[in-house]
């Protein structure tokens, strides 16, 4: 096609002008944010003090914030192996020919177009409640409570991997079934089972789909705050059971609670820094366990 | 003889289904799950208060109050998220669209020297968590002295709506203008149309299931937003549903208004599962179309 420069510029401008002032200038800016000491997030360059890779060694010997990867380390490992088990056996009993599919999937997915405050809310007050629940005669039977100190993360958890699963089910679901047909016939044919045709055909043709959830998950954890302020309870800062990086984050910047003592933005910065080291590290090893799709189908 | 035939067919019918017996439960169990956590808050936002209280959801033993609807609208505050929200996802769905097509029809059609390096960085943006870039945008935002002045504190929310949603709303429509043939813009170059014009006459007009498709995606998010609005929405008469919503939570301990609480959720979960009835099929097929490719 013809190059025509100011069209081009034109076509591109708005967009880069949003891309940059939203995303460019930021994460440079808070990489810099993460080597010097801030008193305050608003401080002028001017008055940053530089001190090298000290936010970051404050933050390794912060202990919350070590609650705070610990508990992102629990939601992104057990949360996923849970949401992608759960969301993988969906889909493919979704595909094996049920009737109904179109609703059933319509309503697998609806959790996800609710807001995760209305959700939790929901959770809380009703699944989770210790006088009508409808888990309660689960903890009843162990002798808890699903809102108790000792029990909130896994409720919490349970709520968040609930809302999850059916988007995870939709990516698998479109997965499996852009493989084609004729390799179930014929391993029907050579005698193959059901379970069988899952294991030796459908997982290996998934490889992709599963980089693309695990990917898809690991960004949606690496952003969980709202779960963790809903389930900490009203007006008091998220407590370490409940903490996340981000929820850290907001802590000692935004919150006007008493609990924060360092006000340091640089510490935060470096918050932000680690987080988006850790998502980089995901995809490294994701894409170095599971190989390119070098087979077409 | 026809009875007969028909028996017949049931019971091949019953043999076919019978393997997926335990499919059947699974998602039977699954979807019931989903219905009754929903539908009890739509429940409860019919009840009153002592009946939510005494686990009587459901019963409707004094009828239904749809005056909780009423109230909640009038008296607390969620007619003002409700408007602010709508006001934000509106005006924040329409300029993604304005502001990301041309981009994304740059991206897919043109050839020069950076259109690669954008591509990646829109797609890394995509992954980009929020807290690596939320410090400085606050930090611009308070010098500029945007927090805490009425309509500049929209602006900055809406902008910050658009921003956030620019990478994916443009990659999403580029993957879209990418499917559509070149030979409607030979044909318009060779009339002497000029390549704008043939953008806005020809190709967007063509990408619209696209541009409808990421514009439902980007109502639920921004209508659904939570971080952003709780960090930039500075009062209460700024504040988004989500927020809103969060900061009637709080309040209950002193309304102990649980059935206007629930009245209230239901009202602001309404708009997104009426798009959501209405263009279902339509939202599922967008999950998997190119949404995800990042």
């Amino acid at each position: 096609m013809k190059r025509n420069k100011k069209t081009l510029i034109a076509f591109l401008l708005p967009a880069m002008i949003f891309f940059t002032t939203v995303f460019v200038y930021p994460v440079i800016r808070t990489a810099l944010m993460s080597l010097y000491e801030i008193d305050n997030v608003t401080a002028k360059v001017s008055q940053w003090r530089f001190s090298g890779i000290e936010n970051y060694i404050k933050l390794m010997n912060t202990p919350v914030f070590h609650s705070a990867l610990w508990n992102l380390l629990k939601i992104w490992l057990i949360g996923g192996v849970a949401v992608m088990g759960l969301s993988l056996f969906l889909a493919v009993v979704l595909s094996s020919g049920v009737k109904g599919k179109k609703v059933f999937r319509a309503i697998l997915y609806f959790p996800n177009i609710v807001s995760a405050v209305a959700l939790a809310v929901m959770w809380q007050q009703y699944v989770y409640s210790s006088k009508f629940g409808l888990l309660k005669p689960l903890a009843d039977f162990f002798g808890w409570q699903w809102l108790d100190p000792d029990h909130k993360f896994a409720a919490m958890l349970i709520a968040y991997c609930f809302g999850m699963v059916g988007y995870h089910m939709l990516i698998f679901l479109s997965g499996i079934e852009r493989i084609g047909q004729q390799y179930f016939e014929a391993a029907t044919i050579d005698g193959a089972n059901r379970f069988k045709q899952f294991l030796f055909i459908t997982l290996p043709l998934l490889r992709g789909v599963f980089k693309t959830n695990i990917t898809m998950w690991s960004v949606s954890s690496i952003g969980f705050f709202v779960w963790s302020q809903l389930f900490a309870g009203t007006g008091v800062a998220i407590e370490a059971s409940l903490i996340t990086p981000l929820a850290y984050l907001y802590n000692q910047t935004f919150s006007n609670t008493d609990v924060v003592v360092e006000r340091n933005a640089g510490v935060g910065a470096a918050v932000g820094v680690v987080m988006a080291v850790l998502v980089v590290i995901v995809f490294w090893i994701t894409s170095k366990l599971i190989p390119d799709d070098d087979i077409e189908f | 003889m026809k009875n007969k035939k028909k028996a017949s067919s049931f019971l091949r019918a019953l043999k076919k289904e019978a393997p997926l017996t335990p499919g059947y439960i699974a998602l039977t169990a699954w979807s019931i799950l989903t219905i009754l956590i929903i539908g009890w808050m739509f429940c409860a936002s019919l009840s009153t208060t002592p009946e939510i209280f005494s686990g009587k959801v459901g019963t409707f033993s004094s009828g239904l109050h749809f005056e909780n609807y009423a109230k909640a609208w009038s008296s607390q505050n969620v007619s003002k998220i409700f408007i602010n929200s709508l006001g934000y996802t509106l005006v924040s769905c329409t300029a993604l669209i304005f502001v990301c097509a041309p981009a994304a029809y740059a991206l897919s059609r043109f050839k020069f020297f950076a259109c690669k390096f954008i591509q990646s960085g829109l797609v890394s943006a995509m992954a980009v968590p929020v807290a690596m870039i939320i410090l400085p945008l606050f930090c611009v935002i308070a010098q500029l002295g945007l927090v805490d002045n009425g309509i500049k504190n929209r602006l900055v929310l809406i902008y910050l709506y658009i921003g956030i949603n620019v990478p994916y709303t443009t990659i999403f429509l580029m993957a879209f203008f990418s499917n559509l043939s070149g030979e409607y813009e030979d044909a318009a170059a060779i009339d002497g149309c000029s390549q704008s014009k043939t953008f806005w006459k020809i190709m967007f007009p063509l990408a619209q299931p696209g541009i409808i498709t990421v514009t439902i995606f980007n109502f639920n998010k921004i209508w659904n937003e939570y971080f952003l609005s709780l960090i930039f929405a500075n009062s209460d008469s700024m504040r988004p549903v989500a927020v809103g919503l969060f900061s009637m939570i709080n309040s209950m301990k002193y309304t102990g208004d649980w059935s206007g609480l629930f009245a209230a959720v239901a009202i602001v979960t309404l708009p997104t599962l009426v798009l959501y009835i209405l263009l279902s099929e339509r939202i599922i097929a967008g999950v998997t179309a190119g949404g995800v490719k990042g």
